[in-house]
């Protein structure tokens, strides 16, 4: 039986020991990061690379660790926000990357190492034709307007809780306040920043994560007007959300029903669930498939699938799908050996036996101590998420209490463990370098959070 | 004198005969890359009539392509190779951080040297990254507007700032589309925008002080901001009037609007300064891209201190997993440290000295052109009356600078693509020959058409 719920005062008062032990141990990253407010704003070179208690400066990296500029090693399981699951300086990549710069890394003009990497995509996710940019956000930016220019229509779904990017056109609803959302049956629009006109947010229809018959009630209320649906097919930003049996091909075919498409944004999915990402995983096959991250191997990437129809436009000229850095020679170099030598079929066998590992331990642990949460996950993404109920969306998600996340991080970041920023859950992503005793010091360091805040 | 479009048509037809001959491999290889990239190509316009040219290899101020052919390289990648390819400098630098990692989505050390070189450049104080001039244009708008608390831009009518929707407005307009001058019309430039857009950005036209201050007179509390390339790049070089860019500045701040300069062609590449050195007038924001990463997807937004309080504050999440990325961090500090010092430009100054015999040739052969050069930016335009703002573009016969883009392409010279205007980008790395072989196949063109 477990316990209903967390004691928060007890969590507070560890919350208070972990930091007084975090600070002595970050005094480089605290005083350098006076010396950077200076000139980069706020002292770090995007905003979600700083979270409390203070922003964490990193020297370098090589296979599963890195090391911050204190000298402090950890197991990384944040891993570039899940980009590194080749590992850190995997040789080769190193490779791939020395050779491309000494041939010359840019020159705006085709090259040829494209269509091998457009071959590959397609083996893995299904889709024949690919085009490159340069992060995720310019990939889901592309897939919107690849919707709406081949429907001719306007509005686009999207999941409450997920994050697609920082475009205007759906970045909306992220991560929304509890007391904005307005009801579940017509979820609020909310924008995620200042700065985004109003009148977008009438073009953007929220709807639930695993819910068919919400998906269904936009698009009976809005006949004809929606272009399509976003969304990840594995939800990301909440913990790690598993769609449930039927969901996705739900959603494929009710897109279909009514004259509009559906794209899968596979920034995070693509790559790290198995070979072939979440079409894979699921065996849904989407319109439109946008992915980014894992698949550049450390470099900034971005690729936007699709079928030979809907590239029409694109490929007739009269949509210009463009871009500088489109297809840069580096960054196809280093995706090439990625895609085709580092992520091989046998290394999501790798992944899978890794996360067997992580999930019996830390599910074992849970169940010792009998903790209000559990463990989910595929491949080389994991979570444990803190609440006794299953989390099927965003909602069921934005109660927890962020504090307990906040301190199962800080027990991993003063025992060798680099996570991700901690928001409501704690998310992993694994390498092919990540062994099983890197799994076994995160679950070491999991049974200590777990014996500390039961006793 | 008037040109013949006879003539220009017939020479069109032989040297694209000439061009197809060279690119045998590259006509193939296009067939077999379309079957997993739309048109062949990874961006669209990579792809230009008479069939886009799939580059092998490049080394400082040459490159070559897949059929073998070799080419002094005035297109640098649409501006961005000003320090050449391969340099050594930035070779190493990448070699060194490749080695040590290339991606934490954690703060490093590799951000700072950037960011306070690009203070020393420009004397605006506080800078973010991200990887395209797309998203540094795309981070100046939403600056704009959530610091103003408006939604309306205004743009210069015929620039291009990125392909988010927010800017893609009035990037080409067709004359059936544009609208009268005095209010041009907000023409989407691509399918699938968002639909409203359109309503909250406006155009006006380069170099026109008086129709910027109408926008302002009649919708000035509406207004954001405002973005303008400070030389405006895809008309050619069309270089700002005297007392425009402050006269600009200026209406907007007495509207309580912002003022932001996209330097992502300029950065760099007119001069050590980019264009707050060239003309002296310092905007609220400056976006840059291109140049800044010596060959690596990259870009940057920098402010006063009070165009970056929101972003400081963190009341603006300027956001992206690959921003600050330690690799381009590694080679712009390089580059903006070792390779494109002060020093450099007066290299580009010496190619220009060359390049500006061609003004003999237009003379000498009595050519209705006129040309432009500054720092590592140049254009000849094919017109009698020099090109001043966009529509100016629309009486050239696009025809004759497709015809010289064919010449030089066929006699060792690769530049940019370009409709209506002749326009390149040098780097610190060419020779005299490089520049001389330049103006000799231009000269070899006039002889031709004018014969």
């Amino acid at each position: 039986m477990a316990t209903t719920e967390f004691d928060l005062g007890k969590i507070d008062e560890l919350i208070a020991s972990e930091e007084a032990t975090l600070e002595p141990k970050h005094r480089e990253s605290i005083a350098y990061r006076e010396v950077a407010n200076r000139h980069v704003a706020g002292g770090v070179a995007s905003s979600w690379q700083d979270s409390p208690p203070h922003a964490i400066f990193i020297d370098r990296g090589q296979g599963s660790r890195i090391w911050d500029i204190d000298g402090n090693e950890y197991i990384d399981f944040h891993l570039g926000y899940g980009a590194m699951v080749v590992g850190h300086a995997h040789p080769l990549i190193v490779e791939a990357i020395k050779r491309a710069a000494e041939r010359g890394t840019h020159f705006a003009q085709p090259t040829k190492d494209l269509d091998v990497i457009g071959e590959n995509l397609s083996d893995r996710f299904k889709v024949p034709l690919w085009r490159f940019a340069n992060s995720g956000t310019e990939a889901t930016l592309e897939a919107i307007r690849l919707m709406r220019a081949n429907t001719g229509r306007d509005m686009i779904v999207k999941i409450e809780g997920s994050y697609h990017g920082h475009h205007d056109s759906i970045m909306f609803s992220v991560a929304p306040n509890r007391s904005e959302i307005g009801p579940r049956e017509h979820p609020v629009t909310v924008p995620q920043a200042m700065g985004t006109p109003q009148a977008f947010a009438d073009l953007v229809r929220v709807v639930p994560f695993n819910d068919l018959a919400e998906a269904k009630r936009a698009f009976e209320e809005n006949p004809g007007k929606i272009a399509g649906l976003i969304v990840e097919p594995a939800m990301m930003n909440a913990g790690v959300i598993l769609p449930e049996p039927g969901y996705l091909q739900g959603l494929k075919d009710l897109c279909h029903a009514n004259g509009a498409l559906l794209a899968f944004d596979e920034v995070k999915t693509g790559g790290t669930l198995t070979y072939g990402g979440a079409v894979e995983a699921f065996g849904v096959v989407p319109d439109v498939i946008c992915l980014a991250k894992a698949i550049g191997g450390g470099t900034p990437c971005g690729a936007i699938g699709s079928t030979e129809e809907l590239y029409g436009p694109v490929i007739r000229g009269d949509y210009d799908m463009a871009g500088t850095f489109n297809g840069n020679p580096l960054t196809m170099a280093a995706s090439r050996a990625t895609l085709i030598d580092v992520l091989t079929p046998d290394v999501y066998e790798h992944f899978n036996r890794i996360d067997k590992v992580m999930k019996d331990g830390l599910s074992s642990v849970v169940e010792k101590y009998e903790m209000p949460c559990y463990v989910t996950g595929l491949g080389a993404k994991g979570s444990v998420i803190y609440s006794e109920q299953p989390v099927r969306e965003y909602r069921d998600a934005v109660g927890i209490d962020e504090r307990i996340s906040y301190l199962a991080w800080l027990f991993q970041q003063n025992r060798g463990v680099f996570k991700s920023p901690w928001t409501k859950q704690e998310t992993w992503t694994l390498s092919v370098a990540h062994t099983e005793d890197d799994a076994q010091r995160y679950i070491a360091n999991f049974e200590e959070f777990a014996a500390a805040v039961t006793s | 004198m008037q040109i013949d479009i006879g003539i220009v048509e017939e020479l069109t037809k032989r040297e694209v005969a000439a061009l197809d001959e060279k690119h045998a491999r590259s006509l193939s290889y296009r067939e077999e890359a379309k079957a997993h990239l739309p048109g062949g190509v990874s961006s669209s316009w990579q792809s230009w009539p008479p069939h886009p040219i799939y580059v092998d290899r490049g080394l400082g101020s040459h490159v070559w392509d897949i059929d073998g052919n070799e080419y002094v390289d005035y297109h640098n990648g649409y501006g961005v190779m000003v320090m050449g390819h391969a340099h050594p400098k930035i070779v190493e630098a990448v070699r060194k951080r490749v080695a040590l990692g290339t991606h934490f989505a954690q703060p490093t050390e590799d951000a700072l040297p950037v960011a306070e070189q690009l203070t020393e450049r420009t004397g605006l104080p506080f800078w973010r990254f991200g990887n395209s001039g797309t998203e540094a244009t795309l981070d100046a708008v939403r600056i704009m507007r959530a610091t103003t608390g408006r939604d309306l831009i205004v743009k210069i009518e015929g620039t291009y700032h990125g392909h988010h929707d927010a800017l893609m407005v009035s990037v080409f307009p067709s004359e059936e589309d544009a609208g009268p001058r005095d209010h041009p019309n907000a023409v989407p430039q691509t399918k699938g925008m968002i639909p409203g857009t359109t309503d909250w950005t406006t155009n006006v036209p380069f170099n026109d002080l008086e129709s910027a201050q109408q926008v302002f007179a009649e919708r000035g509390d509406e207004i954001a901001g405002m973005i303008i390339e400070p030389i405006m790049t895809n008309s050619g070089v069309v270089m700002p009037d005297d007392g425009y860019l402050e006269g600009l500045k200026e209406v907007c701040h007495t509207h309580g609007a912002m003022f932001a300069y996209d330097e992502v062609k300029t950065g760099f590449t007119v001069a050590w300064g980019g264009a707050i050195e060239a003309f002296g007038v310092q905007p609220d924001l400056v976006a840059f891209a291109k140049a800044l990463g010596a060959g690596l997807p990259c870009g940057a937004i920098g402010g006063t201190e009070d165009a970056m309080r929101m972003v400081i504050s963190e009341d603006l999440h300027q956001v992206g997993t690959f921003n600050g990325n330690p690799l381009t961090m590694a080679a712009a500090k390089v580059n903006l440290e070792e390779v494109l010092t002060k020093d450099a430009y007066v290299r580009l100054d010496e190619i220009n000295a060359i390049l500006r015999r061609c003004e003999d040739v237009i003379a000498r052969y009595h050519l209705p052109a006129s040309m432009k050069t500054l720092g590592a930016k140049g254009s000849i335009d094919w017109s009698e009356t020099p090109i001043h703002e966009y529509r100016d573009l629309w009486a050239i016969d696009d025809r004759i600078p497709q015809l010289a883009w064919l010449w030089q392409l066929n006699r060792g010279v690769f530049k940019s693509p370009g409709s209506k205007w002749e326009s390149w980008t040098t780097s610190i790395v060419m020779s005299d020959e490089d520049a001389e072989r330049y103006v000799a196949n231009f000269e070899e063109m006039a002889a031709a058409i004018t014969r």
